[in-house]
């Protein structure tokens, strides 16, 4: 018998999954998070476990773990003191970006903050070119003097990038030996063992993130590592990176910023993971929380990544799961503006002091106030009873905020609030379907964290999305997917040339490169070699375009019926995305992608048999609720989701509590409960299960 | 309470608003993503809009200032020339004439479609693309030597482009006759007119959902604007506010500095502004049309009073422009009008320095407002026949605030489009090899906020016979400082051959230039805001460290001490510091 556990720490909480392989039970677990150091609740939460679940620590077979670490480090400017060296002419790089302003209109908005110190951005001579030939040789006596310089700063990290490294990296390789030598205690990130691309700026870029959080990760990740060590765990642990894969502790110590933005992609591997049990491969994703929502999108199964995003106002150029945040959540704060229009949002009341209803001093009506007011929140008790609210405080908040400056009733106020943040959050939607050329129709929305379920169907009524999926713990969707996540490596190599046989043997050396680098990268995680996996893709243009897109390559080596293949699947990619394609035109080949999987063990869920006579718990409650489009208010069952058993079948309107969560089912739509415990709701008695 | 109602509540308007706007964003979107062209593509020079039934616009998806209000004539244009009752479902009008409804200059072309609901004209849905290339005297149709509008380009007067869902095919062939790129033309007229129907079809929906209360919303969100642009203005003290300044001329043919100048004239929450004092009307491209005008005043109003004030009709009920015709910025047909960003630029400026005082909170100090541009061209030496053209337009520096340092190597006010990666441009044109690509020393205005900088950039010619021309302003005429604040430093293009640099006119073309030989383009940077000596000595050291600012000018224009030892760390003087200061208070 073993134990696999997967641990996600949150702003406010940290959530434990844990799956016992000879049981094949799910068992989750929540306590308050300690941000001073956040392996402690991990400990603890482990500790508890051990007691409640009468568990061995060596019984314990996995391990991974979702840290904010990094984006935390990023957030509060709290990484190390870096230096960067590149080549002469562009020390200013960081600084001048693409040469925009951040802001069309708010001219005040400041560039990013700076995350290299006054005078620490050094140049050395040096210089190659775009076909990768040296056209001055690198200046070692410069680059020492460089290097000492940095010591004599104390930086604790450098960030080594210099023009087409990417091509040939000889400079970059020795700068870090000479870096070895002359300063060996300062944490070294080169760009192209970091980034294989072009675009200097982006690669720069994400270098520097990288050197900043490396000492700070390095030395929280072994404290982690020796914390568990303590409590008599065995394995080595795991840490997820932002492409929704777990690596290894020393891989995290060496790419730190691929753990930047990893907060919320567990969260799409777990929905990824349920949707395919319950044979919904296309799923938009809705995590709304207290502050924030993110959304993503599935497609057959598979989220959809993104090669480059900005964390902090720089660019990462690190494949991630492709999630949109957009500043929508219980604590957003509802004004009336000065032209008299009601505005949700982006500010939010945060835990403290919260939505007044808190009763912790806050007096800004919030999204959480309108939904207690509106009677879809419990009006007493929250957080299944753990936290008390005061439902007079939050009419008296929409009463002064919203209602004394407009000629909104309080019922109407209310409403209008949740309106107005569904419309937000349906932009969120449409930014990852509609702009990336797909039907929302098309999809299944899956609600999860605290306030997901609050939302999600009326918002999917707006969207004409007919079918909404909640799983069994909402609240936990992202420890979960923990348990579910591959160790992949995205590796990638830019050579641009034009997609013709001729250049066969050169696309062949690329892949072949990626493919020993994706080996070794899998030798370190200890892969056994039946468990492994490499796909490889190319972003093609046509000739003198300046966008890509990636289209697969049926193997990771190249014939000339497959290039033929690709390049067919291009022009036919480059129809639908961009409604025209022409065969006469050459097409390029500018980045080669490898994905090297590795496959982890992953629990294996049990579906239940249906029960044929599953009714309705008693209601713990009639509660009169006001939805979005009905005029008054109805009375409505509330029912505690632990006595939903499956095969449950029943028409809404119906709110259901549960632990951490709140579902509200909105008349015109059923539910149905499957053998995993997940809630299928469907609009207008759509389709039976 | 009361029991007074609007026709619309402000839950409605908030979400019909939001819903009003992306469907231009949805239309915009259709557009770049249909488009052939890499301008709408990549740099999305194109907008799209939802315009009222009556022709007042109510929401617009926008990438680049310039394209405001470019909406704001056409539709009307269309009611006073073509019966109403005529204009069926399906039909769609095309233009691009700046002087009979169209947009900025005649490669932005607008294509506009009637939407239906019971039988009557619910909307329209519009949208406006940048065309590579309509004809005229060079490819690319906008020439620096235009004299005239006709030599920018086809003139296409609102006409029809469909008939009740019908491609007019005789129209279409006659536009595509006159470009030089016709594939591309094609692919980017398609894409204007089958987006339209996109957003048409939103706008369908969106009467289903509402019926009459999505008009009502409409005339809702343009007082919305009106209230908060009102409020705004409300806020500043009534008064004549004046501020002039020059471009460096006006091409060839007006090689004399040209006035720009504008009074506002505020009282209570209406705001007037007149130019009646800026320079007559130019026989160079650099006229500007009267919608770019309302764009550039539209523009600077969002900037210092409101950047999210929605752009909608409501806000002309809110101010005014005085714009003698004949002016550069009212020009009579058929005044050429190709490079008007060059001038729209500068006018922003203007209005920034005459509302320094009464903006003080928002207002920035004077910016690089060019639009400082590059084109190298030589045959392609792997191509042979083949010619290349390397176009790059490269950032100054963003005015100083009473907040804050201004923004170093950014694009300001009328456009944000973005730099080409070196690696990238070296790739595609392996002729020239950029040598510094560096913030400029000393080119912020000093300043308790220091100015932003402008930017040093070197390209190295690496084969013989390239051509090249340079274009720019503010190489003369200097961003203004405020508050005390100092100008930042004036842009500038070199020609470099054996480290011996020749001074280049600001707006030269032909230039051959060899193997070896670098051009310098220095690009201006941007007031300060308040006294020098109030700031700080650590921001000044910061900035010496930085090569921000020289240790020269530390001393001289900041009174601030710097050392640099034999390793290159910079360290301040506290006690020269104090005497320094001491010495000019």
């Amino acid at each position: 018998m073993s134990y696999m556990i997967g641990v996600d720490v949150g702003g406010t909480f940290t959530d434990l999954s844990v799956f016992n392989t000879q049981t094949e039970q799910i068992f989750n677990y929540k306590l308050s998070s300690t941000p001073q150091d956040p392996s402690q609740a991990i400990v603890t939460g482990i500790e508890t476990l051990l007691g409640l679940l009468g568990m061995q620590a060596e019984q314990i077979s996995y391990l991974a773990h979702g840290t904010t670490v990094a984006t935390n480090a990023l957030i509060e400017k709290k990484g190390a003191r870096i230096g960067i060296i590149t080549t002469e002419g562009l020390k200013d790089l960081m600084e001048i970006g693409w040469q925009k302003r951040p802001n069309l209109y708010d001219l005040l908005r400041p560039k990013a903050q700076s995350i290299v110190p006054a005078g620490l951005k050094c140049e050395v001579p040096e210089r190659i070119l775009c076909d990768g030939s040296v056209k001055t040789p690198l200046d070692e006596r410069a680059a020492i003097r460089v290097i000492r310089y940095l010591k004599k700063q104390k930086v604790q990290a450098i960030a080594v990038c210099t023009l087409f490294s990417y091509l040939n990296p000889v400079h970059e390789n020795r700068l870090k030996e000479l870096i070895r030598e002359h300063f060996p205690e300062a944490y070294v990130s080169v760009s192209h063992e970091l980034v294989h691309e072009f675009r200097e700026y982006s690669r720069m870029s994400t270098t520097a993130l990288n050197a900043y959080l490396g000492p700070v990760m390095k030395e929280y990740v072994r404290h982690f590592e020796e914390s568990v060590k303590k409590v008599g765990v065995k394995v080595s642990p795991y840490v997820t990176q932002s492409n929704g894969s777990i690596i290894s502790i020393s891989e995290t110590i060496d790419c730190p910023i691929k753990t930047a933005v990893s907060g919320p992609s567990a969260g799409v591997i777990g929905a990824a993971y349920l949707g395919g049990l319950c044979g919904l491969p296309n799923i938009i994703t809705f995590d709304m929380g207290g502050t924030s929502i993110d959304v993503s999108l599935i497609e057959d199964g598979k989220p959809q990544l993104s090669n480059e995003r900005l964390v902090e106002g720089y660019p990462a150029r690190i494949p991630m799961i492709d999630i949109i945040t957009l500043g929508a959540g219980g604590g957003s704060i509802a004004r009336i503006d000065e032209g008299g229009a009601l505005k949700v949002g982006p500010q939010s009341a945060g835990a403290t002091p919260g939505p007044a209803c808190y009763m912790r001093g806050g007096v800004n009506p919030c999204v959480t106030d309108a939904n207690i007011l509106l009677g879809k929140l419990n009006q007493k008790k929250i957080l299944g009873g753990r936290m008390e609210v005061d439902l007079e405080l939050a009419k008296q908040a929409i009463q002064t905020c919203i209602c004394d400056r407009s000629s909104l009733s309080l019922p109407e106020a209310a409403a209008g609030i949740i309106s107005v943040v569904n419309s937000n959050m349906m932009r969120a939607i449409r930014i990852v379907s509609v702009e990336r050329g797909y039907d929302a129709r098309d999809f299944a929305l899956m609600a999860f964290g605290g306030a997901g379920p609050l939302h999600a169907c009326e918002v999917a009524e707006e969207l004409g999305i007919r079918k909404v999926l909640i799983p069994p713990n909402p609240g936990t969707l992202c420890s979960l997917g923990l348990l579910m996540a591959d160790t992949r490596f995205d590796l990638s190599r830019s050579r641009i040339m034009l997609a013709q046989p001729e250049n066969i043997p050169a696309i062949n050396t690329v892949l072949q490169e990626m493919i020993e680098e994706g080996s070794d990268l899998l030798d370190r995680e200890k892969i056994p070699a039946a468990q492994r996996s490499f796909s490889a893709s190319v972003d093609a243009r046509y000739e003198r375009q300046n966008y890509e897109i990636n289209i697969p390559l049926r193997e990771p080596a190249v014939t000339e019926e497959i290039l033929g293949e690709a390049i067919q699947q291009f022009h036919a990619a480059h129809e639908k995305n961009f409604g025209y394609s022409n065969e006469a035109f050459h097409v390029q080949l500018v980045n080669f992608r490898l994905s090297a999987v590795g496959e982890v063990e992953k629990p294996a869920l049990v579906c239940k048999p249906l029960e044929p006579d599953a009714a309705l718990p008693a209601p713990q409650e009639i509660r009169q609720v006001l939805f979005v489009g009905e005029k008054d208010y109805i009375s409505t069952p509330v029912y505690h989701r632990d006595g939903f058993v499956p095969g449950l079948q029943a028409e809404g309107p119906m709110i259901i509590e549960q632990m951490d969560c709140t579902t509200v089912i909105p008349p015109h739509w059923s539910i149905f409960t499957d053998g995993y415990l997940n809630l299928h709701v469907n609009y207008k008695g759509g389709e039976e299960q | 309470m009361s029991t007074k109602r609007n026709p619309v509540d402000p839950v409605t308007v908030e979400i019909v608003g939001n819903l009003m706007l992306s469907i231009a964003e949805e239309t915009c979107l259709s557009i770049i993503k249909s488009a052939y062209s890499t301008n709408i593509k990549e740099r999305r020079d194109v907008s799209a809009a939802v315009v009222g039934p009556e022709g007042d616009l109510v929401a617009q998806a926008d990438y680049l200032p310039i394209h405001l209000n470019a909406f704001l004539t056409f539709i009307p244009y269309i009611y006073q020339h073509f019966d109403r009752a005529k204009i069926r479902p399906g039909d769609m009008f095309i233009g691009n004439d700046p002087y009979h409804g169209g947009g900025n200059h005649l490669p932005d072309i607008v294509v506009a479609m009637p939407v239906f609901g019971d039988g009557a004209i619910i909307g329209w849905v519009v949208n406006m693309a940048h065309h590579s290339d309509i004809g005229g005297m060079v490819p690319g149709s906008t020439s620096s030597y235009a004299d005239s509008i006709f030599q920018e380009g086809i003139r296409i007067p609102v006409i029809r482009i469909c008939n009740e869902g019908k491609l007019n095919e005789d129209v279409f062939q006659l536009l595509l006759g006159n470009t030089r790129v016709r594939e591309e033309r094609e692919g980017d007229l398609t894409a204007q007119i089958s987006s339209n129907r996109v957003g048409a079809r939103r706008m369908e929906e969106a009467f289903a959902k509402y019926g009459d209360r999505l008009t009502a919303c409409m005339e809702e969100l343009q007082n919305y604007s009106e209230r908060r642009l009102r409020a705004a203005i409300a806020s500043v003290a009534d008064g004549v506010y004046s501020y002039t300044d020059y471009l460096d001329d006006g091409g060839d043919n007006s090689p004399d500095p040209q006035t720009i100048s504008v009074d506002i004239r505020i009282s209570g929450d209406s705001i007037v502004f007149d130019f009646s004092k800026t320079c007559k009307q130019l026989k160079a491209p650099l006229n500007i049309s009267y919608n770019t005008l309302l764009a550039s005043c539209f523009y600077s109003l969002k900037a210092l009073f409101g950047a999210d004030i929605p752009a909608t009709s409501g806000i002309f009920r809110v101010f005014e422009v005085v714009a003698p015709k004949g002016s550069l910025v009212n020009p009579i047909d058929p005044a050429p009008l190709g490079l008007t960003i060059n001038a729209a630029q500068r006018l922003p400026d203007v209005i920034f320095g005459a509302l320094a005082e009464v903006a003080s909170e928002r207002v920035l100090a004077g910016c690089n407002s060019t639009c400082q541009t590059t084109v190298f061209t030589r045959e392609d030496p792997r191509h042979p026949g083949n010619t290349l053209i390397c176009h790059e337009a490269i950032a100054g520096g963003s005015g100083a605030s009473r907040h804050a340092d201004g923004l170093s190597a950014v694009q300001v006010h009328m456009t944000n489009t973005s730099n080409m990666p070196i690696e990238a441009m070296e790739t595609e044109f392996p002729i020239l090899m950029i040598k510094k690509y560096s913030l400029r020393t000393d080119s912020g205005g000093a300043g308790e906020f220091r100015g932003g900088l402008g930017i040093d950039r070197e390209f190295e010619m690496l084969l013989d016979g390239i051509q090249c021309k340079a274009t720019g302003d503010r190489q003369k005429f200097a961003p203004y400082g405020l508050e005390g604040g100092r100008d930042g430093a004036t842009g500038a293009f070199f020609r470099e051959m054996d480290g011996a640099r020749t001074r280049l006119p600001g707006k030269s073309t032909g230039n051959r230039m060899e193997k070896g030989e670098i051009l310098v383009a220095l690009t201006p940077g941007s007031g300060g805001y308040g006294d020098p000596l109030r700031r700080p000595p650590e921001k000044v050291l910061d900035d010496v460290a930085d090569g921000y600012v020289s240790v020269e000018a530390a001393r001289d224009q900041y009174k601030v001490a710097v050392n640099r030892d034999s390793d290159g760390i910079c360290t301040l003087d506290v006690e020269a510091t104090r005497a320094l200061r001491a010495a000019v208070r």
